[in-house]
């Protein structure tokens, strides 16, 4: 167990960065997506290369930091019944989701997603604007973004099976969504505070 | 057995997700694998062909390849950079000032604050936490009832919710096929309206009691003039001014309608803004002012946000830019008011980030699984199914659209919006376009509806943000040096209700008057022909649409 457990960590320490780093290009998408929108109205010409940028780049940040929001327990439940519950049996029903929910769909879409990927760069395949950028690279995220996903489900599954026997201690404070809203009102609070300095 | 099977697959899919979602496990999984494990039985049974699951890769490019959904992370940016660059507290705290000693004043500051962060940001939390820290405390002090101070800040912050640009708004326009435009302008009326509806209720209850909600002494109220009058005139003067110039300005333009409006606005404010700069160097420099404090004061925090609003819906407006585009010169304007304002930080915009790149995936994670989902329940006819089972419901369209509301009303007890938007919309459109209901109306009459999710108790969001920023042990009160209650969930609860009712009301209000939201067809457009061929002519039909009207700012 404490080699799964170091496995989980080294996992959760890849996501974890990878989602960090990656969240970084939001800002990049908001200065494309307005110079690309300031250009076509100022210069009333467009670049079918930046404009493809701006999605493949969300792409980018959808696919690949859903591990990270997996780790984080961001991913929206519906708690209503699940609340109600010994927390037993919400541990029993993230290990049985993990295995039988989220392992089997990232299994699912890296083996269809794969050909998908390798049909599209074996032939170099462009986009069907003119000027616009190669498609495989975009499509090269389903497989990379399913890929980390599945890794990130192992990690998860490892971590809850961990907290069921007692090994460490819950990574997941009370139930995720109202936790993220009492830290976000934590942090706007915190600049409340310094203002009033 | 097996036949039965087969015939029944598509209910029999549906109950099964009813049970998987009610698990608690991530939505977006559990509909996934909803639909994968049926696609796998449905491939056993010989229903698909073994490659069925190739598709789905190319439906996740789909998602990629959306467009639309750019404007999620855009205006989720903007209204977190924009929570934390002050805007928000600058305006309460003058707009509480300006209607102040009014009875009921601060709750019409609420409700006035809440619509204009609603035109600008999009994002319920940011409002109803700044409103908790801001306006609470001081409601608090000055004795208003604690359950009308809750219900009007929660219910103020859900206006982001339906007044565009708003997250939902994107979403159901997405999910229903139509343009995010079009449904940015059907509801800017009823959003308004909203916020009229609320602004009365507090009238009605400073009216029926008076304690309620008392006006602030007026030793209380700062920006004074130095023989100690408000200067409310001159602020009158201005308003009038600004507008007298902008419209003197527009007098040869041949744009109507909402361009028009859009524009006079602009004029306006550059004008007001003007003065109020040339006041304050004067002041500065000469000593002399030509405009009262509290006139320059309401100017400069009025300014950013109605900036805001000029740069984004209005570009939208017009039809000068996409809400993909408006989202993005919104995000860059917010920055740049947040760098003006000196709050922009790395700190800040990194937090930003990585709340925007999480609630992004999170959202298109639920948009994947539900597209998992209807590959394997379109395939087995089920959306045929809810279809044939929504029309053929007694009542035409009008049974429809109370079934449907009150189907919503209840879902929106357990679900939050994006899982509706992405699970259920996308079944009732079918049936509602069949019935010959116009697509944008009905996403207006849903939306409102959608809305009461924030607010109904014990698992509305919006009272559980305000719940975690209102006190809950009495403290010691900063100005007035008096112990002070704190503010029971009992209390927010209650205060919520009667906000719900005017939610009804309002969706009710919507599908009476829809011209509340056609005029988004602007000039020239007539009845859709589809309409035309309808047996049962329904009373929701939209009167020859009125054209004069545009959708009014501010």
């Amino acid at each position: 167990m404490q080699g799964l457990l170091r496995l989980s960590r080294a996992i959760d320490a890849v996501n974890f960065r990878i989602g960090k780093v990656l969240s970084w290009l939001i800002l990049v998408v908001v200065i494309v997506s307005a110079t690309n929108a300031t250009v076509r109205k100022l210069f009333d010409t467009s670049s079918n290369a930046w404009l493809e940028l701006q999605w493949v780049l969300f792409g980018a940040i959808f696919l690949l930091c859903s591990p990270w929001t997996l780790l984080s327990n961001e991913h929206i439940r519906i708690d209503i019944v699940n609340n109600l519950m010994p927390k037993r049996w919400r541990d029993g029903i993230d290990v049985f989701g993990h295995t039988f929910f989220l392992l089997p769909l990232t299994i699912v879409m890296i083996v269809t997603s794969v050909p998908f990927f390798i049909r599209s760069f074996a032939i170099n395949e462009q986009s069907m604007n003119a000027g616009g950028l190669p498609q495989w690279p975009a499509k090269s995220l389903v497989v990379i973004g399913f890929f980390l996903l599945f890794w990130q489900g192992i990690s998860e599954l490892i971590k809850r099976v961990a907290v069921m026997r007692g090994l460490i201690p819950d990574p997941y404070t009370a139930s995720a969504a109202h936790s993220a809203a009492e830290a976000e009102a934590e942090r706007i609070l915190a600049v409340a505070k310094t203002d009033d300095q | 057995m097996e036949a039965i099977l087969i015939h029944y697959m598509a209910p029999i899919m549906f109950a099964s997700l009813v049970v998987f979602l009610l698990l608690g496990y991530p939505v977006a999984f559990s509909l996934a694998a909803n639909g994968l494990i049926f696609a796998l039985i449905g491939i056993e049974f010989g229903l698909f062909r073994p490659d069925f699951l190739q598709a789905l890769p190319e439906r996740i490019y789909g998602i990629m390849n959306n467009d639309v959904l750019l404007a999620i992370p855009f205006f989720t940016f903007m209204g977190l950079i924009l929570e934390r660059s002050g805007m928000a507290e600058d305006l309460l705290d003058t707009i509480g000032q300006l209607f102040g000693t009014v009875r009921g004043g601060l709750a019409y500051a609420v409700v006035f604050v809440g619509a204009l962060l609603a035109a600008t940001t999009g994002v319920v939390a940011a409002s109803v936490i700044s409103m908790g820290l801001i306006s609470l405390p001081i409601m608090l002090r000055y004795g208003y009832d604690r359950r009308l101070a809750a219900g009007v800040i929660a219910a103020s912050g859900t206006l982001a919710q339906i007044i565009p640009p708003s997250l939902v708004l994107i979403v159901m326009a997405d999910q229903l096929g139509r343009s995010v435009g079009d449904m940015y302008e059907g509801a800017f009326l009823p959003g308004l309206m909203l916020g009229g509806l609320y602004a009365g209720y507090v009238l009605l209850a400073t009216v029926l009691f008076p304690k309620f909600a008392p006006g602030l002494p007026a030793k209380a109220i700062g920006y004074r003039e130095d023989d100690g009058r408000r200067g409310l005139t001159s602020l009158a003067v201005l308003f009038v001014v600004s507008s007298a110039v902008a419209v003197y300005a527009m007098r040869d333009s041949t744009t109507h309608g909402a361009d028009y409006v859009v524009f006079v606005m602009f004029i306006g404010i550059v004008f007001a803004f003007c003065a109020a700069v040339i006041n304050w160097l004067c002041g500065r420099l000469l000593g002399l002012r030509f405009l009262s404090r509290l006139a320059q004061q309401v100017t400069f925090v009025m300014v950013p946000p109605l900036f805001l609003i000029f740069l984004v819906l209005g570009t939208i407006f017009i039809g000068l830019a996409t809400p993909t585009e408006g989202g993005a010169m919104g995000a860059s304007g917010a920055l740049v008011l947040a760098l003006i304002k000196r709050r922009l930080t790395w700190d800040l915009v990194r937090q930003a980030a990585e709340a925007t790149a999480k609630l992004s995936s999170f959202v298109v994670f639920i948009l994947i699984g539900a597209r998992v989902f209807s590959l394997t329940f379109y395939g087995v006819d089920g959306h045929r199914w809810v279809e044939d089972l929504l029309i053929s419901l007694p009542g035409g369209t009008v049974g429809f659209l109370a079934f449907v509301n009150v189907f919503i009303f209840f879902l929106a007890f357990f679900l939050d919006f994006f899982e509706i938007a992405f699970i259920v919309i996308p079944l009732l459109g079918p049936a509602a376009e069949r019935l010959g209901i116009d697509l944008i109306w009905f996403g207006v009459v849903l939306g409102v509806n959608m809305q009461t999710s924030f607010m109904h108790p014990p698992f509305g969001f919006a009272l559980f943000y305000l719940r975690s920023v209102a006190p809950r042990e009495p403290y010691v009160d900063r100005v007035s040096g008096m112990r002070t209650e704190p503010v029971t969930t009992g209390q927010i609860y209650w205060g919520a209700i009667p906000f719900v009712l005017i939610q009804c009301i309002a969706v009710a209000l919507v599908i009476a008057f829809p011209a509340l939201v056609m005029h988004y067809k602007g000039a020239g457009a007539r009845i859709d022909p589809s309409k035309i061929q309808i047996d049962i002519p329904p009373p929701e039909i939209p009167p020859p649409l009125d054209l004069g009207e545009p959708p009014k700012i501010q």
